[in-house]
């Protein structure tokens, strides 16, 4: 009984241990602690092997403190902007189709699309998972397309109908049926 | 001595039969139920539970389930229920924690069913054509069998400093007055108070999968919520620039599973969209309605 509860004690300090040292620690010289305090429990609980149970390792990643490094806070208020935003915009080029609303349009609805894939890009395309060169390269890609995007879509409104007007041309565009039936 | 002994004594026996009778009552209750089938009711109703197996202790030995078969009549309502008559007389290694058994202690959280709740006040589907399946909580590493690993949720609810912070601790000293909050000003806290931290919601959240690490959770950003809002905490400006970070709350995509599953019927996610307003500047924490200190000076 004494020495379940001895051992017990020795586990549990054990568990605060790893707990605190996790707090302090960074992240890389993390695996070396764990391997440290699992050889130091190990010791005591070596006369008692029948008794104990086997002592696991305690997967203990430590969080990440407040970092005071960034701050998102603006990124958001701005996502949320252009999201309101798009509300007003999109209806708007399209009732008043002009260049100036169709550069809104244009950048509003691409910065929009391009965050939205952004989030998607972090969360999928972890580290953790697929290595550290492949988020990256992701990303950049995502820069890539959203910039010649945008760049094409300038060009078209510069060059052609603008975008508003295309669209509704597009839309415009009716099949064999409809011009028999007109005719008939 | 020999009076207290014996008043033990009669306390247990009467406690004893106490127990006796409440069991007698709720099986009896429990016959109701089932007797409002015909009249074949008699026959065992066996009912299939899957459950999620693993054991550290058989090294190499990969994940499986396993199938429990369970006479439905003599077992009590709850999927808890029957873990532990499946414990109890089938199978002593079946591991997983549960403690109160009414839903207050957030110990028996898993995934039933394919939904996070506690085993204790989830009911057990009657109907025996289908198996219930049971899983630890989804996206944790596990102990063993039912059992996840909590160390870094409950290190995160450490991080957000759970307790109430005063900027002038020195004059108002501990114990000597209680702080003054509106009747207004609590129900603030109502619908943040009653989170009983079992890890339903933020192991529901697909953010929470993706980045445990480094996103806090459902959970524990409405606890977060809890003291940024209190209208006797000092820190909150601390707190919420504690949170300004692209991953702690932002990770947040307003999924809102968190708020589906919670067994407490609880809303993670606009506790989180608060704190969000709150970062934005949105909205602001309002003056406390009376002076908390008021009977500390």
């Amino acid at each position: 009984m004494s020495l379940s509860l001895v051992l017990r004690g020795a586990v549990r300090c054990n568990a605060a241990n790893l707990v605190k040292s996790a707090r302090i620690t960074p992240l890389k010289a993390y695996s070396t602690i764990v391997a440290n305090a699992q050889r130091q429990t190990l010791k005591p609980l070596a006369l008692t092997k029948m008794v104990a149970p086997v002592v696991r390792e305690i997967s203990v990643s430590a969080p990440r403190m407040a970092s005071a490094e960034s701050s998102h806070t603006a990124m958001w208020t701005l996502e949320r902007l252009v999201s309101v935003g798009l509300l007003a915009i999109i209806p708007a080029a399209f009732i008043a189709p002009s260049q100036i609303l169709d550069a809104l349009l244009a950048i509003s609805v691409v910065i929009h699309a391009h965050w939205g894939v952004e989030a998607m890009v972090v969360d999928y395309m972890r580290p953790s998972v697929v290595g550290n060169i492949l988020p990256k390269v992701a990303h950049i890609a995502l820069i890539v397309l959203s910039v010649a995007t945008l760049g094409g879509l300038f060009y078209f409104i510069q060059n052609d109908v603008g975008l508003a007007n295309g669209i509704k041309r597009f839309w415009a565009i009716k099949g064999k049926d409809a011009e028999e039936k007109k005719q008939s | 001595m020999l009076v207290n002994e014996a008043r033990q004594v009669l306390s247990r026996a009467s406690s004893l039969a106490a127990r006796h009778q409440l069991r007698a009552i709720s099986n009896g209750t429990a016959q109701l139920d089932q007797q409002a089938q015909p009249k074949e009711a008699k026959e065992p109703q066996i009912k299939k539970f899957e459950i999620y197996r693993w054991s550290p202790d058989n090294a190499g030995e990969k994940p499986h389930m396993q199938t429990y078969e369970v006479n439905l009549r003599d077992c009590g309502p709850m999927v808890l229920d029957a873990l532990i008559k499946i414990k109890n007389e089938m199978d002593p290694t079946l591991t997983f924690r549960r403690s109160c058994r009414e839903g207050i202690c957030g110990s028996c959280a898993m995934n039933i069913g394919g939904i996070n709740t506690l085993a204790c006040i989830s009911k057990i589907d009657t109907n025996t054509s289908k198996s219930l399946k049971v899983y630890p909580l989804p996206h944790m590493y596990v102990v063993r069998d039912l059992v996840p690993d909590m160390n870094n949720f409950y290190e995160q609810y450490k991080n957000i400093q759970p307790w109430l912070q005063r900027k002038n601790e020195a004059g108002e000293k501990k114990g000597r007055a209680q702080y003054l909050q509106s009747v207004e000003d609590r129900s603030k806290l109502d619908g943040l108070y009653e989170c009983i931290l079992c890890a339903c919601c933020s192991t529901s959240c697909p953010s929470y999968w993706w980045n445990a690490e480094k996103y806090l959770g459902p959970a524990v950003l409405m606890q977060a919520y809890r003291w940024i809002i209190d209208s006797r905490d000092e820190n909150s400006a601390e707190r919420l620039s504690k949170l300004k970070d692209p991953f702690s709350v932002y990770r947040c995509h307003t999924i809102m599973n968190c708020t589906r599953t919670c067994p407490k019927g609880l809303n993670p996610g606009r506790a989180i969209a608060e704190i969000k307003k709150l970062l934005a500047g949105f909205a602001s924490k309002p003056a406390p309605k009376l002076e908390t200190a008021a009977l500390h000076k």
